[in-house]
């Protein structure tokens, strides 16, 4: 018999606020997830406790939180919530239970006896519950919402899980979960830079951190394309405080130079985080997503497929062989971190366009648009006659110009490496003339004369020579 | 010609070359979008009050080209396709017409007019004319008479034979000595007409000299008659048929050609007198109903387009008359049609007796 449904989603919740505590505390610490299910295989129960020691928890935090007794018929659980917490400076180690079938306050917490901490100082809370059913249902959610949290690149908290089937080693499974300590950004690295990180190793690890980095993409990691973006609101505005980032994570598999067996759908996953837990994308960001511009990045946004909060979004006309990731967070820095205000549509487009664009300055010729793209055509071509320009001149010195001007030293240049090089600036230009704005495209103001008025007295010039001539001149 | 020094023009025009290669170079080295900017040139347009600049040879705006467009760039790509070419016939003394540079690379140009195009906007560039660049063209124009010249070394003596035609020589800057005992010169569209000339032996019984770029004439055989007349200073008349075609030729002989806007003081004959057909010669001179062929609707369109030129309204209002004569009939002619009544009724009759009206009127 399975655990059911409501169960897994209060359990997020619980997890999350874990390790919102573990965050704040700024100090080494460790959250444990035990789920231990009873022996008898007919009506099994499980006992889930969830412990931490982060900084003691605010009981505001359980306001909300509800979980019905009964779901469809079914027994769930005897809504019970035992919480243990206590803050560092604190004497004592407090216990309540709350009832979470009650919605009046007044009877739904109930303060139980305290234990003395006879002066030792610690914080931390222990918060357990027993649910009926088996213990299956629950690893795999708890797992993907730890590979998300993983992504935000938390140094200080640990995780691990403990899942008991029965008494002997053989039914216990414990799975550790911690960030790589290899390519982490340091302590004092913005949430930005870690985002950026965490995303990364995601990608890296094809989104499951229990697996082990892919040997195959792990040693490449120079062909991820990455960029991030940031956007707040005015000071002025009436909503502060909020920070939007955005990364955008792009790897091209043709890149790569061994051959990864990973499929590649094509299929872009946005991981959404409010306030540093992972949570399903809210509506704003999901009309925000439909509503950027993408055409303008040479992108082509086909369908965008929700389940369950799990967002993902198609492209036309997509390589199979490159794939996009994207993480946005939303977040106020602040404890208990509920009823803050959301982002407006505007920020998270903001966010992700800043992302776009610092994609596309970083790497020359990445995101173009189609229109640009069109201009790129001609680009080997130029380069071929630009080159050809410095080598085919008699003029040694002039040739030497030209070619110290593109970094190369006469004496032992190829003539391919410097077309390579042209046409590498030229799409440089190309995408530089994409995103610069598009102010010098205005007509200049005529001074003598309206300049409408002047274009109708132009004949098509090409009318006269196809009329008559073959071409004579 | 090929194993000769370059001379001093070719020598600093490879220089501007190599300044404008130079400084695209920098401009992409420093991450810069180059921009080429390229005088727009024009000989007409059709504003009815004609209160314009046309008739000056002054450019009239620019256009500048960068990689933001794709027109643009692609202008862009062909002149320095083009441009690669002449650098290599100018460093080399060597000559190619615009054809031969066409069928380098045919498809990546894909059509003569790509060429052209890109020859022009070098020479507007590089504010030269095509022959600067070693661009020639394959000579198309005729020329017999009272003339004697030499090009590149080689004698031309027309006086010789009076009515054998030479070829219009391609290479007119090589032009000298240029000795000429005509009293006027003739510009006769077609070369069946120029062969009926010849064989009327039109020049043993006048002293002049008679041109034809066959058809629309080409840039060779525009500036032969330009140098001409700079040399000789006589008076210019034009023959033509009376349609919209004809008159399209004579314009180009009078005022120039669009496309070659940006070179119209070399090419054009400034003075040169229509001298027929006109519609009102179809009855002074009893053309055939047969021989008037009515205007098809192109003709009428492009009529009506001409109609609007603003240099008709300013120099040439009686042409402009004419012109609306024709429209108005609604019908052409060609010039043998003059030629029913006794087939050498044009170098016996209408054309001496025309010139003669032209001289005696002021």
């Amino acid at each position: 018999m399975e655990i059911i449904a409501p169960v897994p989603k209060l359990l997020i919740q619980l997890i999350s606020s874990a390790f919102q505590r573990c965050r704040l505390a700024e100090d080494l610490c460790r959250l444990s997830i035990l789920l231990d299910q009873s022996t008898d295989k007919d009506s099994p129960i499980t006992c889930i406790s969830i412990s931490d020691t982060g900084i003691g928890c605010n009981l505001e935090e359980f306001q909300d939180l509800k979980c019905p007794r009964e779901f469809n018929g079914v027994k769930i659980w005897d809504g019970l919530l035992s919480i243990k917490t206590t803050c560092f400076s604190e004497d004592e180690v407090y216990n309540y239970h709350i009832n979470l079938d009650e919605y009046t306050s007044n009877k739904r917490l109930k303060r139980q006896p305290s234990q003395s901490k006879n002066g030792a100082k610690f914080s931390g809370t222990e918060v357990s519950l027993s649910v009926f059913g088996s213990v299956d249902v629950l690893v795999a959610p708890i797992i993907g919402m730890i590979q998300k949290m993983l992504v935000l690149q938390i140094l200080n908290v640990t995780m691990d899980m403990m899942v008991k089937q029965g008494a002997s080693p053989g039914t216990q499974t414990q799975y550790v979960f911690a960030v790589n300590a290899d390519k982490t950004p340091s302590f004092t690295a913005s949430n930005l830079e870690r985002l950026k990180s965490g995303l990364e190793d995601y990608v890296l690890r094809h989104g499951n951190c229990v697996d082990m980095l892919c040997d195959f993409c792990f040693s490449d990691r120079e062909h991820l394309k990455v960029g991030s973006g940031t956007a707040c609101h005015d000071e002025n505005r009436k909503r502060t405080g909020g920070i939007m980032e955005v990364v955008i994570v792009i790897s091209d598999l043709l890149e790569t130079t061994r051959q990864c067996t990973r499929s590649c759908d094509g299929k872009t996953e946005v991981l959404y985080f409010d306030n540093f837990s992972p949570s399903s994308i809210p509506h704003v960001a999901l009309s925000a997503l439909k509503k950027v511009d993408w055409k303008s990045y040479g992108l082509i946004l086909g369908n965008v497929n929700d389940k369950d909060g799990h967002v993902f979004l198609e492209w036309e006309n997509f390589p199979s062989y490159v794939q996009i990731q994207i993480a946005i967070h939303w977040y106020h820095n602040q404890y208990p971190t509920r009823q803050k205000n959301g982002p407006g549509i505007n920020l998270v487009k903001k966010g992700i366009k800043n992302a776009l664009d610092d994609l596309k300055a970083k790497h020359e010729g990445f995101l173009l648009s189609s229109h640009a793209r069109k201009i790129c055509s001609y680009v080997p071509d130029l380069a071929r006659s630009i080159a050809g320009l410095i080598f085919s001149s008699t003029d040694l010195d002039f040739k030497g110009d030209c070619l110290s001007v593109l970094g190369f030293q006469p004496q032992e240049v190829e003539r391919e490496a410097v077309e390579d090089c042209i046409q590498r600036k030229i799409v440089t230009v190309i995408g530089m003339n994409e995103r610069k704005p598009q102010k010098d495209q205005e007509a200049a103001p005529f001074l003598f004369f309206e300049g409408g008025s002047e274009t109708l007295y132009f004949e098509d010039e090409e009318l006269e020579g196809d009329y008559y001539s073959t071409s004579l001149e | 010609m090929e194993g000769k020094f370059p001379s001093p023009e070719t020598t600093h025009l490879l220089q501007r070359i190599k300044e404008f290669s130079r400084s695209i170079v920098e401009d992409l080295a420093e991450g810069k979008s180059p921009e080429i900017s390229i005088n727009r040139f024009r000989n007409y347009c059709m504003n009815p009050e004609a209160d314009c600049f046309c008739s000056s040879d002054k450019p009239k705006g620019q256009e500048i080209l960068t990689f933001k467009r794709e027109p643009q760039t692609y202008r862009i790509d062909m002149l320095l396709r083009v441009l690669l070419i002449v650098q290599q016939l100018l460093q080399e003394n060597r000559h190619a017409s615009k054809r031969d540079i066409y069928y380098m690379h045919p498809s990546a140009f894909k059509a003569q007019s790509v060429v052209d195009r890109a020859i022009g906007d070098i020479c507007i560039l590089f504010q030269c004319s095509r022959f600067n660049l070693n661009v020639v063209s394959v000579g198309n124009g005729l020329v017999m008479g009272w003339l004697k010249f030499r090009e590149a070394g080689r004698k031309f003596d027309c006086l010789n034979s009076l009515n054998t035609a030479f070829p219009v020589p391609v290479l007119v800057e090589e032009v000298e000595d240029i000795v000429s005992l005509a009293e006027y010169i003739l510009v006769v569209e077609k070369e069946t007409v120029f062969q009926r000339l010849a064989n009327d032996m039109f020049c043993k019984m006048n002293r002049c000299i008679v041109i034809t770029g066959r058809g629309y004439p080409d840039v060779s055989t525009r500036r032969f008659l330009r140098l001409l007349i700079e040399k000789l200073h006589l008076p210019v008349h034009c023959l033509v048929d009376c349609d919209p075609y004809g008159f399209e030729i004579l314009a180009t002989y009078r005022f120039g050609s669009m496309q070659m806007a940006y070179d119209v003081e070399s090419l054009r004959a400034p003075d040169m007198k229509w001298l027929g057909a006109f519609p009102s010669d179809s009855e002074i001179y009893s053309v055939p109903q047969q021989c008037l062929l009515p205007l098809t609707e192109e003709d009428k369109k492009r009529t009506e387009a001409i109609l609007l030129r603003c240099y008709l309204k300013r120099e040439m209002p009686q042409w402009r008359l004419e012109l609306e004569t024709m429209l108005n009939r609604g019908v052409k002619f060609e010039i043998e049609a003059l030629s029913v009544h006794s087939l050498s009724f044009l170098s016996e009759v209408y054309i001496p007796s025309k010139i003669r009206r032209e001289v005696s009127s002021p």
